[in-house]
């Protein structure tokens, strides 16, 4: 449904005029005239209102109770009272009941300083307490699960954490005991609440009763510092808001920004911020040297570096992993093109595309926003599990489907944790994602081939047809009867798909399939509609428009002279005596990229190997031959972009450890002994170096990205992406691109998740899930296959 | 120093008091292919699902129908209607601990609800449980309880034995209600709800023959 | 009252053998109010409800035929809930409709449910009433066999299906969004209202709440039109009502009265008054949750107007009388302790509030209060007034606040009393002028078990460890 709009009315709170969209909750409207309501158990981001706390009760004029504040919508003309002696009296004695079983533990507990209940207590409680009966106590604390701990005495039953698991995240494994004044929040039996974003409802709770156990006695609130950042764990870049502490990232908190994260995280990116700190993380340079990784100086690992990349020249291949800015990838493509005369550098896992499908695939008329999954008509889920791949896309769906009627359909090749949600689920066979689009485009259109093309896919042509007719029935109401078979949807359809639709060699049968189906669904152009892909590295979109393609520079223009190798190639390459040098910036082959085997080959053969990584993951410890440390996301300054082309920056949140140097001075400094001066000195000149070599980013600047970053979609500078020409595409028929049904293992193995990741496996608290998503589970917690 | 006891908690669920073991896995939709539901059970629960609109509201039923069949909703018989109605046993415990009929742990057979409630309080209901209590003692078999109002004021006191209302009950009574639910026999016949008539003397148009008796004399 | 006999349209009969069955019920003229129901519109039924002026027999006593005009007109799936969950203490009323003559009820739901338009139906009655439960579920075998419950009922357009759903155990479910709640297979949170039930209740449909004696008065005011119905009782409490009537009183049981008549009628000449040498000390007019009045109010007519009048409630209709021989304190703690075991949690005034008053409750009776604690006793009822979410709160705090007020010389004086036998008092003054007034003596049917030297006879509380089961 489209987002709702809002006309504006006025309403009179403790005498002033305020005005404010209709229907907007009175504590939120009494914000925005400058009064505050004290509120516990109201948020909004869990759903409708639940009065449950009563500390928000306010005097509304015509009604003899009082009310609370959020759960009334204002209405033109309300007249609101909030600081009679009748609401004093009211806020008072709610503080009174909320401290009468309220522990003393504000000396020993996490929470405070930074602790709701203190601050509603100094500010609207009566100041002493009449309660001299005993407390009611609780064993505390209590592991909940390895990542937090909860202490029953503190909690005032506000309801918060119970409404996240059963209405947000959905696991419904959190909830309310007994009953009346020894309710109390547990899981069944003595279960561990373990799910992927159960580390929510620490930030959630408004007192100490649920804690971080890994921040447990770490720092008080006046030691620390916040630093906004944004997380490059996964391609959902959640906006971050890093607790510094001596030079420390001690947690990682929201910061919601309803665009991106919607002021969630998973718990991948709240607590694998201790692998930032741990041994095992490289913070010198290292060389090898008879077989063993040694540290020496930079000056050093830069010769030998250099010289490596020199004797091999156009030799050379260049992988660029997710987690690289894009800073870092524009400055290698510099260095690799420019400086070493070799076109071989990719920065994506599913191998090569055409120029032309990119520019068709990025095209901003297609384009569909973050926010659009929520508020779409119906979202298709094509060839991606967002809990694997993006976590917190997860929770928006269900936020669509829960509260704004959003109609979800999922196709894909194993059961999805969706499944439960979705209208319509249809399975196909592994590896043929770009077969299966182009039978629903052909179902869509009623065409003849639909059958024939399911079949292929290895889906029911049945449930393809089921499939056609849900999303063209998109925006009808549910009276109206299916006459839509062949026109397309009234209604706006975001199909959110996932990078492996264009791997291998389907790859362009697939990216066409993906473009008439986006013509199909009538999505160009339609604000609330479009594509959304889910690249499989983090900053995927990001290193494509800045250059880091073999066949495109950057802003995806046309490069003169050949293209180059692709990552499988560059394998090839490396394996048969084709190329010589490798550069891994950020990337770990043999962890991230399918076919292992012919990787391992590859490293085996390259004569020189130069990695900038952050873990000694086994890629590297093995076969590299000179390892710059890297940053990690909280050290780096750069620019991300967003699946749905946000340009986000990083800022230094934390000092890089030991000798680690910022990855564009490292590129800078070996562009040097290369023979390219790059001409730069710090990081927002690298900056302003990738924007005025992107048209369409065109005086884009570092404040103009901001805190909340800016869509490049959304700007002038737009109007300079270069459109794609229909004619240069190649061609591929679907049909021929399918593939026999693959044992699931080779795909599986290709296509990690990312709760499979060094991060996770260095982090101590997150080591319980690393174990299970090493077998590559899918992490669904709806029951997935078992291997 | 207070003699005013130190209100625990004391809660009648199990492991209130003991961390989440964290060896276990996440208690998410038990899986059919792993949780055995006996046939009868499973049918019972299916027939409540298809009275309702929504699967959720057959939850009372259902957990009602597993108390029958294990005697307690035991983990087990949680996770047995968890796996047919398809949520989470979490859910169900969570409905379950907050209804006084349904037990979170294992007792007796047979339940004996005392009301200690207002009405037969005033009428001696205090002395009436302590007794029952004391009488039935240690015995497995029993699961004697003070309730609530259970809607009998009438008789006051009374208790309701497996389902049937009895009363007004004496200290006196006690061994015999005992004796009658350990062996089997229909309690207290005489003094069973069912036959009572009503109070009001303007009811009836006619004395109603039958195994209707008139209501007990007395009151407190 | 006058000699003349009162009107009984409820209990009619009600101890005819059989009356439970289809065969019975219908030879004595039952279900033919249907079928007059069912040959007028739905809109002409509706007026004649209206016309009948019937305030909500389960507490609230909100007028039906207005409660049913609120719902909207359409063709959604719309329900109707009869609110079987009598569990207000002192109340039995409804138990002796369902056992006795459950197809009055069924028979009243289908009625309500034509002139609401709702096509799903649901009694959800208390899980404690088996017998009773049963009773109905044979009923309504009867009524889907015989055609009045299914599709196109008697020919009709109608169509209605009914499910009885028995509870299991919670007070709160009687509240009519807690009752909604738990229905839909939730814990019996009660929710905010508005939304009301009328536009979003059951599944978030429109729905119709009743209570049973409500719904089984329907047919009555179809037989009898509503303007006739509207004859009997006073002017804003119009018909019949049934009153449960126990405690301190000869013969406890149900009556049918005609809404005005005194409660001291209903008290003494009905239900034979206390016992012989005994006097009303006071009395719940309401059920426990309404404030208590004294034996000066005896004469206050029995409707909803005198009562409020008077400081109190009629509520369910169900008088609980104490006598003179009970201490007010046992009394306040009985009620106390009910309300806490069924407060649901949710929001903070009930929970904290019913917890606090129940602990500074057992202080008084230990003997380590103050009357200091009076007044803070009788602040936490205020400032619980009007907060709570739902009507629980009020009414724990409405009843034990009138206690206080009412009966605030014999809780200082037995604060005193506990406190000098506990040894924390042994100052002389204040010894000698309670001897004179003769409250030194231990007053007869105490609940406390004092011994000389403070000790407390063991066992005598619960609280400890594993005790919440009993609830008491």
């Amino acid at each position: 449904m489209p987002r709702p709009e809002a006309r504006t009315i006025t309403f009179t709170i403790d005498g002033r005029e305020v005005q404010v969209p209709e229907n907007t909750m009175l504590v939120d409207a009494a914000a925005q005239g400058d009064v505050e309501i004290p509120v516990f158990c109201y948020e909004p981001k869990l759903g409708h209102p639940v009065g449950a706390c009563r500390m928000c009760l306010v005097e509304v004029e015509g009604i003899p109770k009082l009310q609370t504040g959020c759960s009334t919508p204002v209405k033109d003309g309300m007249v609101v009272y909030t600081q009679s002696e009748r609401v004093k009296t009211a806020q008072q004695s709610v503080v009174e009941f909320l401290l009468i079983n309220h522990p003393l533990d504000c000396p020993v507990c996490d929470k405070g300083g930074e602790c709701p209940l203190q601050d509603i207590t100094f500010g609207w409680g009566g100041g002493i307490s009449r309660f001299i009966e005993p407390k009611r106590h609780f064993v505390k604390p209590l592991e909940l699960s390895p990542l937090i701990a909860i202490d029953r005495e503190r909690c005032i039953l506000c309801y918060r954490c119970v409404r996240f698991s059963q209405e947000v995240a959905e696991d419904y494994q959190l909830v309310l005991l007994e009953r009346g004044a020894h309710s109390y929040v547990s899981t069944f039996d003595g279960h561990p609440y373990v799910a992927p974003f159960s580390g929510n409802i620490i930030e959630l709770c408004p007192v100490g009763a649920l804690t971080s156990r890994p921040y447990r006695f770490r720092a008080r609130p006046w030691d620390i510092e916040g630093a906004g950042s944004v997380c490059t764990l996964c391609p959902a870049q959640c906006n971050v808001t890093i607790t510094v502490r001596d030079e420390r990232a001690l947690r990682v908190l929201q910061r919601d920004n309803v665009e991106v994260d919607d002021g969630w995280l998973c718990d991948k990116g709240r607590f694998a911020y201790q692998s930032f700190h741990v041994d095992e993380r490289i913070t010198e340079p290292l060389i090898r040297d008879g077989g063993q990784l040694r540290p020496v100086s930079w000056e050093r690992a830069l010769e030998e570096a250099a010289a490596g990349l020199k004797r091999a020249g156009a030799q050379t291949g260049a992988i660029v992993g997710g987690q690289s800015t894009n800073e870092e990838g524009f400055l290698l493509s510099r260095l690799m093109r420019d400086g070493l005369g070799s076109p071989h550098l990719d920065s994506r896992r599913a191998g090569p595309l055409a120029l032309e499908h990119h520019r068709a695939l990025a095209d901003p008329k297609l384009q569909a926003r973050l926010s659009d999954l929520e508020f779409a008509h119906a979202v298709l889920v094509l060839d991606t599990e967002p809990v694997n791949d993006a976590p917190i896309l997860d929770l928006r769906l269900r936020k669509g489907v829960r509260q704004h009627g959003l109609k979800l359909a999922v196709a894909s090749p194993h059961p999805s944790s969706l499944d439960a949600n979705a209208a319509l689920s249809v399975r196909y066979t592994v590896g043929n994602g770009g077969v299966f689009a182009a039978a629903l485009s052909a179902a869509l259109s009623d065409g003849p081939d639909t059958e024939q093309l399911a079949r292929r896919a290895g889906a029911e042509p049945e449930a393809v047809r089921q499939l056609a007719a849900l999303l063209q029935g998109a925006g009808l109401s549910e009276d109206s009867t299916g006459e839509s078979a062949g026109e397309a949807p009234a209604g706006e359809v975001v199909v959110l798909w996932g990078e492996r639709l264009t791997a291998g060699p389907g790859g362009a049968a697939g990216v066409q399939a993906l473009l008439a189906l986006a013509d199909g669904l009538n999505v160009a152009d339609v604000d609330g509609a479009g594509l959304l892909e889910l690249p499989a590295a983090s900053n995927g979109r990001g290193l494509r428009e800045a250059g880091a393609l073999p066949n495109a520079g950057p802003g995806l223009s046309r490069l003169d002279g050949q293209a180059g190798r692709d990552t499988r190639a560059i394998a090839e390459g490396l394996a048969d005596g084709g190329l010589a040098a490798l550069y891994l910036l950020q990337s770990d082959p043999l962890r991230e990229l399918p076919d292992r085997e012919l990787w391992e080959r590859a490293l085996a053969g390259a004569s020189t190997v130069i990695a900038q990584a952050a873990f000694l993951t086994e890629g590297i410890l093995e076969h590299a031959n000179v390892v710059f440390p890297a940053e990690a996301y909280p050290e780096k300054e750069g620019t991300v972009v967003h699946p749905d082309g946000r340009m986000q920056r990083l800022r230094p949140a934390i000092a890089r450890p030991g000798s680690v140097r910022a990855g564009w001075q490292i590129l800078a400094e070996l562009a040097l002994r290369v023979g390219l001066d790059l001409d730069v000195l710090n990081g927002p000149m690298a900056s302003r170096q990738l924007f005025d070599s992107v048209p369409f980013y065109a005086g884009l600047t570092l404040e103009e990205i901001g805190g909340r970053g800016v869509r490049w979609q959304e700007r002038d500078a737009v109007l300079e992406f270069p459109a794609a020409s229909a004619e240069a595409a190649p061609e591929q028929s679907p049909a021929e691109a399918a593939q026999a049904p693959e044992e699931d293992a080779a795909d599986l193995a290709g296509w990690r998740s990312v709760w499979d990741a060094p991060e996770v496996e260095y982090s101590p608290a997150l080591e319980f899930l690393f174990p299970r998503e090493r077998a590559v589970l899918p992490l669904s917690y709806s029951g997935g296959e078992r291997i | 120093m207070t003699s005013v006891h130190r209100f625990e908690h004391g809660s009648r669920v199990p492991g209130w008091d003991l961390p989440a073991d964290l060896e276990k896995d996440p208690a998410e939709i038990p899986d059919p292919a792993t949780t055995a539901v006996p046939d009868d059970l499973r049918s019972e629960i299916e027939a409540h699902l298809a009275l309702y609109p929504d699967h959720r509201s057959a939850a009372l039923p259902a957990l009602a129908a597993a108390q029958r069949v294990h005697g307690w909703c035991s983990p087990e018989a949680i996770e047995q209607v968890a796996c047919v109605m398809r949520v989470t046993p979490a859910y169900l415990e969570s409905v379950a601990s907050f209804y006084d009929m349904l037990e979170t742990t294992p007792v007796g057979r047979h339940s004996v609800y005392v009301c200690t409630n207002i009405s037969c309080s005033l009428c001696g209901a205090d002395e009436l449980y302590a007794a029952v209590s004391d009488a039935a003692g240690d015995d497995p078999d029993f699961n004697v309880r003070a309730f609530e109002c259970l809607g009998a004021c009438d008789i006051a006191p009374m208790a309701s034995v497996d389902g049937v209302y009895v009363g007004p009950l004496t200290v006196a009574d006690v061994p015999q209600l005992l004796e009658d639910i350990r062996a089997g026999r229909p309690v207290l016949p005489e003094k069973q709800l069912a036959r009572r008539l009503v109070a009001d003397p303007n009811a009836n148009s006619q004395e109603w023959v039958g195994e209707n008796r008139s209501p007990a004399e007395g009151g407190a | 009252m006058a000699a003349a006999a009162p009107p009984i349209l409820l209990f009619t009969d009600i101890d005819q053998p059989g009356l439970n069955t289809l065969d019975v019920y219908e030879r004595r003229g039952g279900y033919q109010a249907l079928r007059k129901a069912l040959a007028m519109t739905p809109e002409a039924v509706l007026e004649q409800l209206k016309a009948s002026g019937i305030r909500g027999r389960g507490g609230a006593g909100f007028a039906m035929g207005t409660k049913i005009s609120f719902l909207p007109k359409g063709s959604m799936d719309k329900y109707l809930v009869c609110n079987a969950d009598e569990s207000e203490p002192g109340t039995f009323k409804d138990r002796e409709l369902m056992q006795k003559t459950p197809h009055t009820l069924i028979e009243g739901i289908i009625i309500a449910s034509y002139a609401a338009g709702a096509n799903r139906s649901f009694i959800y009655i208390r899980g404690e009433y088996v017998l009773q439960a049963d009773m109905l579920d044979a009923a309504l075998h009867e009524a889907r066999n015989a055609g009045y419950i299914g599709e196109g009922i008697l020919g009709s357009e109608h169509s209605l299906s009914l499910v009885v759903h028995r509870g299991a155990g919670a007070y709160i479910c009687g509240e009519e969004t807690g009752l909604l709640d738990s229905l839909e297979g939730k814990r019996g949170n009660p929710r905010l209202k508005p939304p009301f039930p009328a536009n979003q209740g059951l599944y978030q449909g429109p729905t119709l709440i009743n209570n049973v004696e409500t719904l089984a008065t329907v047919p009555a005011i179809m037989e009898m039109g509503g303007e006739e119905y509207a004859k009997l009782g006073v002017e804003t409490s119009t018909g019949t009502k049934l009153v449960s009537v126990s405690g301190h009183v000869t013969r406890p049981g149900n009556y049918e009265i005609e809404l005005g008549i005194s409660s001291r009628e209903i008290i003494y000449g009905l239900a034979g008054g206390p016992p012989e040498g005994r006097q009303v000390k006071c009395w719940f007019p309401g059920g426990s949750s309404s404030p208590v009045l004294t034996a000066a109010d005896l004469d206050v007519p029995y409707d909803f107007n005198s009562l409020a009048q008077a400081g109190s409630m009629l509520g369910s209709g169900a008088i609980i009388v104490v006598d003179d021989a009970t201490p007010i304190l046992d009394v306040a703690m009985k009620v106390a302790k009910f309300y806490r075991h069924e407060s649901c949690g949710k929001c903070t005034p009930c929970r904290e509030g019913t917890n606090w008053t129940v602990k500074m409750l057992e202080r008084i009776e230990l003997g380590e209060a103050t009357p200091m604690d009076l007044e803070i006793m009788a602040s936490v009822q205020e400032h619980i007034i009007g907060n709570c979410l739902c009507v629980l709160g009020d009414a724990m705090a409405m009843p034990i606040g009138s206690m206080i007020a009412k009966f605030k010389d014999e809780f200082e004086a037995h604060i005193e009393r506990a406190r000098m036998s506990n040894g924390l008092n042994r100052a002389g003054v204040a010894d000698t002028a309670l001897a004179a007034q003769g409250a030194l003596e231990e007053p007869p049917g105490t609940l406390l078990a004092h011994q000389p030297g403070g000790e407390q006879a063991p066992g005598a509380h619960e609280g400890a460890p594993g005790t919440h089961r009993g609830g008491i």
